[in-house]
């Protein structure tokens, strides 16, 4: 939980609307992401995250943790990791998109961006709903569902 | 925290709900509640079908309204429509196989989302609705060899199938500011823009196709096909997984998979075992898709020959315009414009309307950088290529028995991809963009079109491009003969009785459009045959009970609450009533 916070951390967006405090929330979604993978990625998960723990020797910035750099140190690391081809690449994209969909995605992150997504789809299914039985009033084309229950459409 | 898992949102303060909220899904069975521990359910059925997406929905409906019992095995759940939402997180946690995050082994490797749920990939696919170019008609027929798939013979099961579907072009009431931008930049360099032909009804241009539509206009198969073909008679098994065929002297006679819960998991959050199931049938259906398919010919020891071979790919490269106006791309219809002007040199240019956090994956960088641009998505626009491939993939088994991809481009796809990102780079700069993201790692960002010439300098390595994919195609393709595929003309598969495949892995080769119609129009042309194989064999074997049949009076003849068969809910007069 430790490396994936400080992963979270890093990678995260900052400045002007991203600068609420959810890193916990984003830890808290990506956890309940991990369940759905298919095993092999499910079990790789952990393992790749030591790695990025313990890797820094291979990109040269020492014998230390990942989780006990500064943010600068950390994202320059984590840069060596995004281009590094292969597999450290891979790994790392993994954990940037969990992370990148988890933080955009959150509702705070969402109000600042100025998108709802969610009301215009409440507004859209009511907006349908009275446009379908406007049709039928007028008497217009049956009703969907009479086709979907056996009749043509 | 986030907000996670099923609620039901949508209806009107009135209680006016969209039709499709009330439809009924009668004859269904979920795996989640009727398997337990080492119990091993069995069902009997005239036909099994694997698979409730494109190809096994309409399949399912066309059998079961030819008079045969058919039961539909689904590996995801049933998932109604007013359950929909705008949040990608649940949302691709419920629907989508692998939460979204399967990906095809390659150079470049190729990210790749499929459905998994009662309707499959119409679910969550953006609803174009696209017939076979006839060019590539014109060589199944006559490079291929394969009998009556010229433009000719299959208009009438396309005819169909855009019945099926309910296709229409999007009303101008839902069009969004990027879908005016995509046609300005089109207008601007004298491109030709197609108005696409969607399956929806009265579509509302609410833009969330790919998480499932929640105000039922869009016709995937959990509102058309699907409750059809449950009210027909049809009976559903969701969360099924089918593990492999049951063969008796080298006749296919059934399937035998588990149960799994919503993550596609064996046991459940609980730790308890969901249990097994085994289908008796006279014919089986494939229908699990091109990936999927094959795995399950694979486990079943049908190996070698061209079984997983010839994968096509049709993948996509994205370009993120950035605009100074604000566009809003999330308001409006997913998509109702795309340029075919190119399509015979493989590249189909489109634009589409993508959560932040999804959109933000293929955002370059990370921190404070990522969070500048990300700043400014009402601004940005995204659209890209789609690129007809003529590179090699194919489909193994993996060490956890699960089917893996492999793609490796052509250098003419690699050089496609080029083209058509320069091609989609260009029209975002004609329709006024300031500034274009690319999908080249080592060249992330243009700042007028005076630069596009770095597109076309750019060297021509495998590497480092983005990719996605949601149209895998032709991995058990038709052929004439086994040496060239896996199926007939017919679906049938060669070499085995009672066996066959209808869902996008029958695809001959690369179409260059979003498959989906071509997938439907060939399941209903095959299954007509197959209706017709079942009733001859049947006509010849009059003595021969059908599996359901056997499995009535087996029921019957068990004591009571012993039965080796579960009931058919539907009875079980396949044999008596069945055209031939």
């Amino acid at each position: 939980m430790r490396i994936l916070m400080h992963a979270i951390a890093v990678i995260r967006p900052r400045g002007g609307p991203f600068d609420a405090e959810i890193d916990g929330d984003v830890a808290r979604g990506i956890l309940s992401f991990l369940p759905h993978l298919p095993a092999p990625t499910r079990l790789s998960f952990p393992l790749g995250l030591r790695l990025l723990e313990y890797g820094p020797f291979l990109f040269k910035e020492g014998f230390r943790r990942f989780s006990d750099m500064d943010a600068d140190t950390a994202a320059r690391y984590l840069h060596h990791w995004e281009r590094a081809g292969g597999a450290p690449s891979l790994l790392f994209q993994g954990v940037r998109a969990l992370v990148l969909v988890n933080f955009y995605q959150h509702p705070r992150i969402l109000a600042a961006m100025g998108v709802d997504w969610q009301a215009r789809a409440d507004e859209r299914v009511a907006y349908r709903a009275r446009v379908l039985r406007a049709v039928r009033e007028a008497g217009g084309e049956q009703p969907v569902i009479a086709a979907a229950h056996g009749g043509e459409s | 925290m986030i907000e996670s898992g099923p609620r039901l949102v949508h209806s009107a303060p009135s209680g006016l709900r969209p039709p499709e909220h009330d439809l009924d899904y009668p004859n269904h069975e979920d795996g989640m509640s009727i398997g337990s521990g080492r119990e091993r359910r069995r069902f009997a059925a005239d036909i099994v079908i694997v698979g409730s997406g494109a190809g096994g929905a309409p399949a399912a409906r066309l059998l079961r309204e030819a008079g045969f019992d058919v039961l539909l095995v689904e590996e995801g759940g049933l998932h109604r429509t007013e359950t929909f939402r705008t949040d990608p997180i649940s949302s691709l946690q419920r629907l989508y196989r692998d939460a979204g995050t399967s990906s095809i082994m390659g150079r470049p490797p190729i990210m790749f989302a499929e459905g998994r749920c009662v309707g499959g990939s119409t679910v969550i696919n953006g609803g174009m609705s696209w017939r076979t170019p006839e060019r590539v008609l014109d060589q199944w027929s006559s490079e291929f060899g394969l009998e009556q798939t010229d433009a000719a013979s299959m208009a009438r099961h396309f005819d169909e199938a855009q019945r099926i579907l309910h296709v229409e072009h999007q009303h101008p009431d839902t069009l969004g500011r990027n879908d005016a931008l995509f046609v300005a930049g089109a207008n601007k360099l004298g491109w030709r823009v197609e108005n696409n032909p969607r399956n929806m009804h009265r579509c509302v241009g609410l833009n969330n196709c790919g998480l499932g539509c929640p105000t039922g206009a869009k016709r995937s198969m959990l509102v058309t096909e699907i409750p059809r073909a449950l009210s027909a008679g049809t009976r559903l098994l969701s969360h099924a997984k089918v593990d492999r065929i049951r063969f008796r002297g080298g006749r296919a006679i059934g399937v035998r998979g588990h149960f799994v819960d919503e993550r596609g998991r064996a046991r459940n959050s609980g730790g308890r075992r969901l249990g097994k199931f085994e289908v008796e049938a006279d014919l089986v259906v494939l229908a699990a898709g091109a990936r999927h398919t094959p795995g399950i010919l694979m486990r079943s020891f049908i190996f070698g020959g061209q079984v997983g071979r010839n994968l096509h790919t049709h993948p996509n490269a994205k370009v993120v315009g950035l605009f100074e106006e604000k566009i809003d791309a999330w308001v409006g219809a997913h998509q109702a414009h795309q340029i075919h002007q190119f399509l015979d040199d493989g590249i189909l240019l489109a634009y589409a309307g993508v959560p932040p956090g999804i959109l933000a994956t293929g955002i370059p960088g990370f921190g404070r950088e990522h969070g500048e641009r990300m700043a400014l998505y009402n601004h940005m626009m995204a659209a890209g290529c789609l690129v007809e491939d003529t590179g090699v993939g194919r489909v193994v088994l993996g060490p956890d028995l699960q089917p893996w991809m492999t793609f490796q481009m052509s250098s003419r796809d690699v050089e496609t991809v080029h083209r058509g990102v320069r091609m989609a780079a260009e029209q975002m700069f004609a329709a006024g963009a300031r500034s274009v993201l690319l999908p080249f790692g080592d060249m992330p960002e243009l700042h007028g079109a005076d630069e596009l010439v770095q597109i076309d300098r750019r060297p021509r390595k495998r590497h480092n491009i983005e990719l996605v994919t949601v149209h895998i195609m032709s991995s058990t393709r038709m052929s004439r003969d086994k040496r060239g595929g896996v199926v007939d003309a017919w679906g049938r598969v060669h070499g085995v009785e009672g066996l066959t495949i209808a869902d996008a892995g029958i695809i001959p080769s690369s179409i260059g459009v979003n498959p989906m119609e071509t997938i439907v129009a060939l399941a209903l042309r095959c299954a007509e045959r197959w209706a017709e194989d079942l009733g001859r064999r049947r006509m010849r074997n009059p003595a021969s009970p059908s599996p359901s049949t056997r499995a009535a009076g087996d029921a019957a003849a068990a004591s009571q609450g012993s039965g080796e068969y579960a009931a058919p809910a539907v009875p079980g007069a396949a044999a008596a009533s069945m055209t031939s």
